[in-house]
């Protein structure tokens, strides 16, 4: 049925709680698949805690260039409902119907009236709120450059005179007599991802955190560091404003049960935040500073965050310390704050001074957020964060309540995207099917026709916070650029991408009357199609505008070279004008889509993907390499927690192989693909007789899985006594009795992980340890059990099992990578030779079973030939690379692919379901429209110069070309994917490539020249 | 004398060498600032007539960057790119250019650390070799 029609029912939303990162990519992600959303958060303008961040880990990127882009995405969807400053009163109903009850709190400014010009803040400048414990408070207040809502907001209590400050505003948007609003909102279900709050150490007086002011939270670190905190990024203490020379990290301050107050949990982030600080730190002052870590287990778990561990190590010379500080102590007369601590391997007492001390606070449910649990009715557990399903981290103990992000566990931002997404497809599932609202008709402005016109180029370059001015002297540049030839206007933007920016932007080239545009910025590839939508509001085709990459490709690289840096932003501003005065505009060319799903892969991932989209009426081709479905998880009997794997595949696997819109090929063996998104077509060969067979569909899904580490190492394949942990956890489940024979039990962790064939960390290896050292003294609690390992890494809530196996008897004893345990097998045994690093002595073990945590691989059998045939990147290690690690965990590079469970990275069942089900939500964003834009980039025939020569058609990799009626060659625009071989290879140059026509590069070479031919 | 600072230009694939530059950027990765980058969408879009065009101009060295063996995003235009460049070399030679001043490189969209070390490997090389003739004669 075509109802175009808004349904008459409000019940056809979900309430998103919690405007963060997460809840933003929850929004979007149902927005996008055309969903009502309602996005509620008690903050005055959305963003969360990432707004915070200086830079995130591992890419060392500046947040708010990488969350703007999100932030005006949420701002301008049509089928969000944004609502600040408002709280969550109570959830009452049911899945499917409850009624939300809400209230907003006034903001004194009336945000359609308020243009950000800051003129009220310039007037009350006592400064900005920006940050906990580094504040001072201001009566008007906006968050950071890109914030949405846009409209500063006004603390009413802190203003002295209100009369002054309604006057102060050009706009007439200040409103004193503002009220707070009570609403109720009906939806279907609820997403719950409201945050966490950070550790407060100001009770613990051993470490000054009250008393001095140079110990300061890592968060108050990073807005030291940030170009838009407190000191305007300058490292000063703030004791005494000046530079520090050496600065300390303490880690699991408020984690690991350590503190009086602190959770039994590990924070799971802190030891990559602390890395990075240090990282940045090292980056920026060199050899002028000294940066030391205290520690107890580094745990770098994460995708390739072991390699960013190695490179604060050897790279960067940041010192790690294995050890527990004693106290952080400030003599009197002194300004050095004195660490006493003692290392692992003796008792002596060391004492160290130190100018500044970080103190990585971990999180913490806030008492808000408890509230709201306990408004929505979901159960909470003994830290205070909610109960969840054992295989669906976000689902709670309510039907159709979810949760995502630190609020569920604590977490990272790469693991707050992928739940988030996993709880719009959750939450997404329980809106009535077929329930969609109609898209509005954007009111969009008429194309400019720009030809005859004189060349007027409008130049703006961003300073981009630091990274580019910290390096360059933009406004400089822009008086330099401002003098060449077709250049009507150059003038510095700030963070081009905020939305004040943007819109001076938009309004510059309508006054400016401009016709071509430049933005000297960062790169293309993530900014370009924001631009280009932006210079279509100004009225200007899409195709006329150009991104010189000065921040990629010059400030970062020659940061410690500014007159380089420089010269070289110059020459690519230059060279991006003359490309831009060569462009055309044109239009893109649009397909209907195809919305079957291909999910390759029939692990626990990819069923999981296949079921949620088959449940949304999508058609699902589920190939599997082998011949039955269930992938490594068939090895595996319980979870950590104790939840049955075994009944839960076989309970996945029967939906799956039961679902009407599911259809399941085993022994399938992919062997070529084409076409483009939205349009793919698949070919493999199926059954034992290798039939041929071909799929058509829209979307690619990923889920090819990792294999056990096939290593040799430790006599595993001459000894009986020696196994794997999967091999132990099978005799454990299946053969109880050989396990009560068992004295002693040795496991070896990291075996064939973090050495140099095998950089990385496999996550999973530690609480298997812990699993099945758990298990065993459950049967045979006379067993006594040593765990070698490197770090322990039980992060999140794994950390309070670590404790329970210590308690219980376990013995864990640290080993170096420098010198491993030896092992000699002596008949039925095996005796393991360690060095006790307490005792500082040599000890032996004679073991009945030696258990090797051998992690996992990526299985670059069948993932090097699969990139090859999709053409998607991996990591050096094998693993499938996705788009953007932090803000596009799931995405792969490649629009229409994506990628789930470990063919991303080692991880955790529920880790994998949860990647499968954010799958589900992204693909649902793209399957939601009827056709896909295949953009401009195809190559066009000048038939005039045409000499059919028949030299397209052989270059053409997709036999596009063909000698039409009239005798010429022709290229259906459709059809062709944009490579420009056919360009290249034409002799008569009758073919141009749009977007990158020869005048263009020509043009570009031309540029890069002209200082020596002058 | 001014110091000899060589004129390189790399024509770089948006799938592999151009996203790999930008990691190089985000890694924080230095390579020499000799090297201007032009965004292409494939390494076999890269026309003969534009590397000559480059040399003609004043470029002491220029790289084609495309995918791996088998990577390419287009079946096979990294190896028509390979294949081009061979040829160019000749023609090169034949003009009086070092062909060593021409090369074809491959890597991946992961490998911004390969992105840093070629490029200042190609620096380097080019850097040994002089100014090219051509920039020479202009010169002169």
């Amino acid at each position: 049925m075509q109802n175009t029609n808004r349904p008459q029912t409000n019940n056809d939303k979900v309430l998103v709680v919690g405007g963060g990162l997460g809840g933003i990519r929850t929004a979007l992600d149902l927005a996008e698949a055309e969903k009502n959303v309602v996005l509620v958060d008690n903050d005055y303008t959305i963003g969360g805690l990432m707004t915070q961040l200086d830079r995130t880990f591992p890419t060392n990127n500046c947040d708010l260039c990488t969350l703007a882009p999100h932030l005006s995405e949420s701002g301008r969807q049509e089928y969000i409902e944004l609502m600040s400053m408002t709280s969550v009163r109570s959830i009452t109903g049911e899945k499917g119907n409850f009624t939300v009850s809400v209230r907003t709190e006034p903001r004194y400014i009336n945000e359609d009236k308020c243009t950000a010009c800051g003129a009220c803040h310039e007037q009350f400048p006592e400064c900005v709120r920006f940050t906990p414990g580094l504040d001072h408070r201001a009566p008007t207040c906006m968050r950071y450059p890109q914030a949405i809502p846009q409209a500063y907001s006004i603390d009413l209590d802190k203003c002295e005179d209100i009369e002054a400050l309604v006057n102060c505003c050009p706009a007439g948007a200040i409103n004193p007599d503002d009220m707070a609003i009570n609403r109720e909102i009906k939806c279907v279900s609820v997403v719950l991802s409201p945050g966490a709050d950070l550790f407060d150490p100001s009770k613990l007086d051993y470490l000054g955190y009250s008393t001095l002011p140079d110990v300061v939270t890592s968060l108050e670190y990073e807005r030291i560091l940030s170009a838009s905190g407190p000191t305007n990024g300058k490292l000063l203490r703030p004791s005494n404003g000046t530079q520090p020379k050496k600065v300390a990290w303490i880690q699991c301050i408020g984690s690991r049960g350590i503190q009086k107050g602190a959770g039994s949990y590990c924070s799971n982030a802190c030891c990559m935040f602390a890395l990075k600080e240090a990282i940045v730190t090292k980056e920026r002052f060199q050899e002028d500073i000294e940066t030391t870590i205290f520690y107890m287990d580094m745990r770098t778990f994460g995708k390739d965050y072991e390699l960013y561990l190695e490179r604060a190590k050897d790279d960067y010379g940041v010192r790690f310390l294995r050890s527990r500080p004693h106290s952080i102590l400030q003599q009197l007369g002194s300004d050095a704050l004195t660490i006493t601590y003692t290392k692992d391997d003796s008792t002596e007492q060391h004492i160290e001074d130190f100018d500044m001390i970080v103190l990585s606070t971990g999180f913490k449910t806030s008492e808000q957020s408890r509230q709201l649990a306990l408004n929505a009715g979901i159960e909470l557990n003994d830290s205070h964060f909610p109960v969840t399903d054992g295989f669906n981290p976000v689902a709670t103990t309510k039907p159709g309540i979810y949760v995502a992000g630190t609020f569920e566990s604590p977490k990272d931002i790469p693991d707050t995207m992928v739940q988030a997404s996993a709880a719009a497809c959750m939450a997404g599932s329980d809106l009535p099917a077929g329930k969609k609202t109609a898209r509005k008709e954007n009111n969009i402005t008429t194309e400019r026709d720009v030809s005859g016109e004189e060349l007027k180029v409008g130049v703006f370059i961003c300073d981009c916070g630091d990274n580019i001015g910290g390096v360059i002297d933009v406004d400089t540049l822009a008086k330099r650029i401002q003098d060449l030839d077709n250049v009507a206007i150059a003038i510095s933007e700030g963070h081009g991408c905020s939305r004040v920016s943007m819109e001076h932007i938009r309004k510059t080239i309508e006054e400016e009357n401009l016709n071509r545009v430049v933005i000297g910025a960062c790169s293309p590839r993530t900014h370009l199609s924001k631009f280009q939508e932006l210079i279509r509001k100004a009225g200007l085709n899409k195709y006329l505008v150009e991104i010189a990459n000065i921040r990629d490709q010059a400030t970062w690289v020659h940061s410690n070279q500014p007159e380089n840096a420089t010269s070289k932003a110059y020459d690519l501003i230059k060279m991006a004008i003359a490309s831009v005065t060569k462009a055309q505009p044109l239009v893109d060319q649009s397909l209907p889509i195809n919305k079957n799903i291909l999910v390759v892969g029939g692990g626990i991932s990819g069923m999981t993907s296949a079921l949620r989209l088959a449940d949304q009426g999508f058609q699902v081709y589920l190939a599997e390499k082998s011949d039955t479905l269930g992938g490594v998880a068939k090895n595996i009997f319980k979870t950590l927690e104790g939840d049955n794997v075994q009944t839960f595949i076989a309970d996945l696997t029967n939906k799956v192989e039961n679902h009407e819109y599911i259809q399941v090929i085993t022994r399938a063996i992919i062997v070529d693909h084409s076409g483009m998104p939205g349009m793919f077509k698949t070919g493999m060969q199926v059954g034992p007789q290798m039939f041929y067979r071909q799929i058509e569909h829209g979307v690619t899904v990923l889920a090819t899985g990792a294999i056990p580490n096939p290593t040799k190492e430790y006599a595993l394949e001459s000894c009986n006594a020696v196994m794997t942990q999967l091999e132990t956890q099978k005799v454990v489940n299946q053969t109880p009795d050989i396990v009560k024979k068992w004295d002693n039990v040795v496991m070896i962790q990291c075996v064939g992980s973090r050495i140099p064939d095998n950089p990385n960390c496999s996550r999973i290896c530690c609480q298997t340890a812990i699993k099945n050292s758990l298990a065993i003294l459950e049967i045979n609690p006379d067993a006594r059990i040593f765990v070698l390992y490197r770090d322990m890494r039980t992060y999140g809530f794994q950390e309070e099992y670590y404790q329970k196996a210590r308690e219980k008897g376990v013995i864990f004893v640290r080993y170096s990578k420098d010198s491993p345990p030896s092992v000699n097998p002596a008949g039925n045994q095996v005796e393991v030779t360690f060095t006790d690093v307490i005792l500082g002595q040599k000890v032996t073990v004679t073991a009945d079973n030696l258990c090797l945590s051998t992690g996992l691989v990526a299985d670059n059998d069948s993932s090097e030939e699969l990139a090859m045939i999709f053409k998607l990147p991996r990591t050096a290690d094998g693993y499938f690379l996705e788009d953007h690690v932090k803000l596009r965990p799931v995405d792969m590079p490649v629009p229409g692919f994506f990628v789930a469970g470990t063919a991303h990275s080692p991880k955790l069942i529920k880790e994998s379901i949860s990647q499968a089900n954010a799958v589900a939500a992204r693909a649902q964003t793209m399957l939601a429209r009827d056709s896909i834009n295949l953009g401009a980039a195809a190559a066009r025939v000048d038939s005039k110069l045409c000499a059919s020569c028949l030299i397209c058609v052989r270059a053409c990799p997709f036999d596009v070309p063909f000698i039409n009626a009239d005798g010429y060659s022709e290229i259906d625009p459709a059809k062709c994917h944009g490579c420009g071989m056919c360009v290249s290879e034409c002799p008569a140059k009758a073919i141009q490539l749009m977007q990158f026509e020869d005048d263009k590069i020509l043009a570009q070479l031309e540029e890069i020249f002209d200082k020596v031919n002058a | 004398m001014k110091k000899f600072e060589p004129v390189i230009v790399a024509f770089c694939c948006h799938y592999c060498a151009y996203t790999a530059a930008d990691m190089a950027g985000s890694q924080r990765l230095p390579y020499p600032a000799n090297v201007k980058i032009i965004r292409v969408p494939c390494s076999g879009k890269v026309d003969a007539l534009h590397i000559i065009k480059a040399f003609e101009n004043g470029a002491d060295g220029v790289y084609v960057a495309g995918c791996l063996e088998g990577d390419c995003h287009f079946k096979n235009g990294n190896e028509k790119a390979a294949r081009r460049i061979d040829y160019v070399k000749k023609y090169l030679e034949e003009i009086g250019i070092e062909s060593e001043r021409l090369t074809m490189v491959t890597m991946s969209a992961g490998m911004g650390y390969r992105f840093a070390q070629t490029a200042t490997e190609i620096t380097e090389k080019i850097r040994k070799l002089g100014p090219s003739p051509i920039k020479t004669a202009i010169t002169q």
